[in-house]
């Protein structure tokens, strides 16, 4: 096949950013023309992604090692175009964020497809800064004083990460002579101290993005302020983004030598999951609760990166799907919940299951499944995450992971326990919108049936995460 | 003909200075621009690496830096001028009212 055809889909959703520009500037209902012409990008996108991914194709090498197309990176695409068609849905006929919200979306999902496909540091930084320009943007979009401080803190946290990782990146040039992930994995057999610190900057800017523990601290402030619909883009889209080009870069550029960061990723791993889930515990604003949710479960997803092996890229990558599927349902419920407020908290909540039984029954759904209930996706998920770290022989993440569960599932039954409280009576009813009923009904329906028959998707995945160590 | 090694410690000196800066400054507006210099740092380090490998790739790197940095200067400084404009002062830790 063409490196036309094996690109399609993000050449479509290139297309498809101008389109939704010109879709702005006419006459009418602009936003609603921009959101059909997005929604139509991203959809088309991802039935081309998944027609490419059926032919199962051998790993094209395209643009001189700079794009490595693979099931992979599809199965990424199909994952990120998912985060992009709940943003927009979430977001359908909002005007309060701007004409330009449909546009940005588009870019910063464009951004995190180039993220799956990266083969070499110049894609990578790329694909970073294309998630990343269009999210500072996104997050200020709230006219509040909460969204320009999100904003203001993403920016500069952002820029910081990204002079990290470029810093990096500079010394892993200079220590290898090449850019190319591949050229990598055959130099680096030697460890020279620039390499030393050139991995580690990088890793560091990395695990910005992802927010792992000690460079965490963006994450909660930044998902309160930001609008429901991009907090949801950022909590599945971003982490799906900087978890796969983690992967790809570890095991692609430095899988013969896992002695140089696989311990340091596990003790992180621990370390995000324990101090995630245990900050989650006092959360009274619900989309705060749901960024520190988000900080434990990029523990859970380095657990797997961190066993180095092909269980634990597998389940790692299976791991996404479950997570985002609970994010979409979870921010589904507080944009209706949420109504023409900024934010939601614990009290807000309360009498859900009497005045909406049904909208409370999913909430408790994809509360279970962040928590990882069996019957869930998150069970199925965890199941095998724990079983990739004990197959891996590293016990210590097993536990940590177990500890992390338990704890993340106090914080996860707050909100449901706040559901069953008498309602008060001041607060308006929460509203069904179409485009926020069609996102919980396909995370519900995810949800449930990757806890109940997740082989299909099981199969999926590990078709897609097997050419490491085969390349 | 400058070494390669001086080269590469100036702009380790550089990043140094402006991660500094980053974390101790409280002007939002330093504080992007110290974030800067650490690009530019990166900037100067794959320009000298290039010269050491004899290889293009690092010199289409640095403009990659360059191009990208501004278009995130243009977003940077509108987001900075938008919150001056609600609070008209520009000090992080006013700014930041949100805490937990």
């Amino acid at each position: 096949m063409s490196s036309m055809h094996l690109m399609l889909p993000e050449y479509l959703l290139a297309g498809f950013v101008l389109l939704t520009l010109v879709g702005n500037m006419v006459v009418g209902d602009r936003v609603r023309v921009a959101s059909w012409l997005g929604l139509i990008g991203l959809l088309s996108s991802f039935v081309v992604s998944a027609s490419i991914w059926s032919v199962s194709l051998k790993p094209a090498v395209l643009l001189n090692g700079g794009v490595v197309v693979d099931n992979y990176s599809l199965l990424v695409n199909l994952f990120v175009l998912l985060a992009g068609i709940g943003a927009i849905l979430l977001g359908w006929g909002e005007t309060r964020w701007g004409q330009e919200f449909v546009a940005l979306v588009l870019v910063s999902v464009l951004g995190m497809m180039i993220l799956g496909l990266a083969g070499n540091t110049i894609v990578l930084f790329l694909g970073i800064e294309v998630l990343s320009l269009p999210l500072y943007i996104l997050a200020a979009s709230e006219h509040t004083a909460a969204g320009g401080e999100a904003g203001l803190k993403y920016l500069l946290l952002g820029a910081f990460s990204s002079g990290i990782l470029l810093f990096g990146l500079a010394l892993l040039y200079g220590a290898l002579g090449s850019l190319s992930f591949i050229n990598f994995a055959s130099l680096t057999n030697v460890g020279t101290p620039m390499m030393w610190a050139g991995l580690s900057l990088t890793l560091v800017g990395i695990f910005f993005k992802l927010g792992i523990v000690p460079f965490h601290m963006w994450v909660p402030d930044v998902y309160e302020g930001s609008p429901s619909a991009v907090t949801q883009l950022m909590a599945f889209g971003t982490k799906v983004g900087a978890a796969a080009i983690l992967l790809r870069f570890l095991d692609f550029g430095f899988y013969l030598s896992p002695q140089w960061w696989g311990p340091a990723l596990g003790y992180l791993a621990v370390l995000t999951m324990i101090v995630g889930n245990l900050l989650a515990l006092p959360q009274t604003d619900l989309k705060r609760l749901l960024g520190y949710s988000g900080i434990g479960h990029a523990g859970f997803l380095l657990v797997g990166v961190a066993t180095h092996s092909l269980d634990g890229a597998r389940a790692m990558l299976f791991y996404l799907l479950p997570y985002g599927f609970a994010v979409l349902g979870a921010f589904a419920v507080l944009i209706f919940v949420a109504g023409n407020q900024d934010s939601v908290t614990l009290s807000d909540l309360k009498g859900l299951a009497s005045r909406r039984p049904l909208m409370a029954a999913f909430f408790i759904i994809v509360m279970l499944s962040f928590a990882g209930i069996p019957l869930t996706g998150g069970f199925v998920g965890k199941f095998y995450l724990l079983q990739a770290a004990l197959f891996a022989n590293q016990p210590g993440l097993a536990i940590g992971l177990v500890v992390g569960t338990l704890l993340g599932l106090g914080a996860y039954l707050r909100p449901v326990q706040a559901l069953f409280s008498p309602a008060d009576e001041s607060r308006p009813v929460p509203q069904w919108t179409v485009g926020g009923a069609i996102v919980l009904a396909v995370a519900i329906i995810g949800t449930i049936g990757l806890g109940v028959y997740p082989t299909p998707i099981v199969h999926m995945v590990n078709q897609s995460a097997n050419f490491f160590w085969l390349h | 003909m400058i070494p390669v090694n001086w080269v590469v410690a100036l702009a380790a000196i550089i990043f140094a200075i402006g991660a500094i800066g980053v974390m101790t400054r409280r002007n939002p507006l330093i504080m992007f621009m110290s974030a800067e210099m650490m690009w530019n740092a990166a900037a100067l380090a794959f320009i000298a690496f290039a010269r050491q490998w004899h290889s293009m790739s690092g010199q289409v790197m640095a403009f990659l830096i360059v191009g990208t940095a501004a278009a995130e200067v243009g977003i940077g400084l509108a987001i900075i001028v938008t919150v001056y404009h609600r609070r008209h002062r520009l000090d992080i830790d006013e700014i930041s009212g949100m805490k937990g």
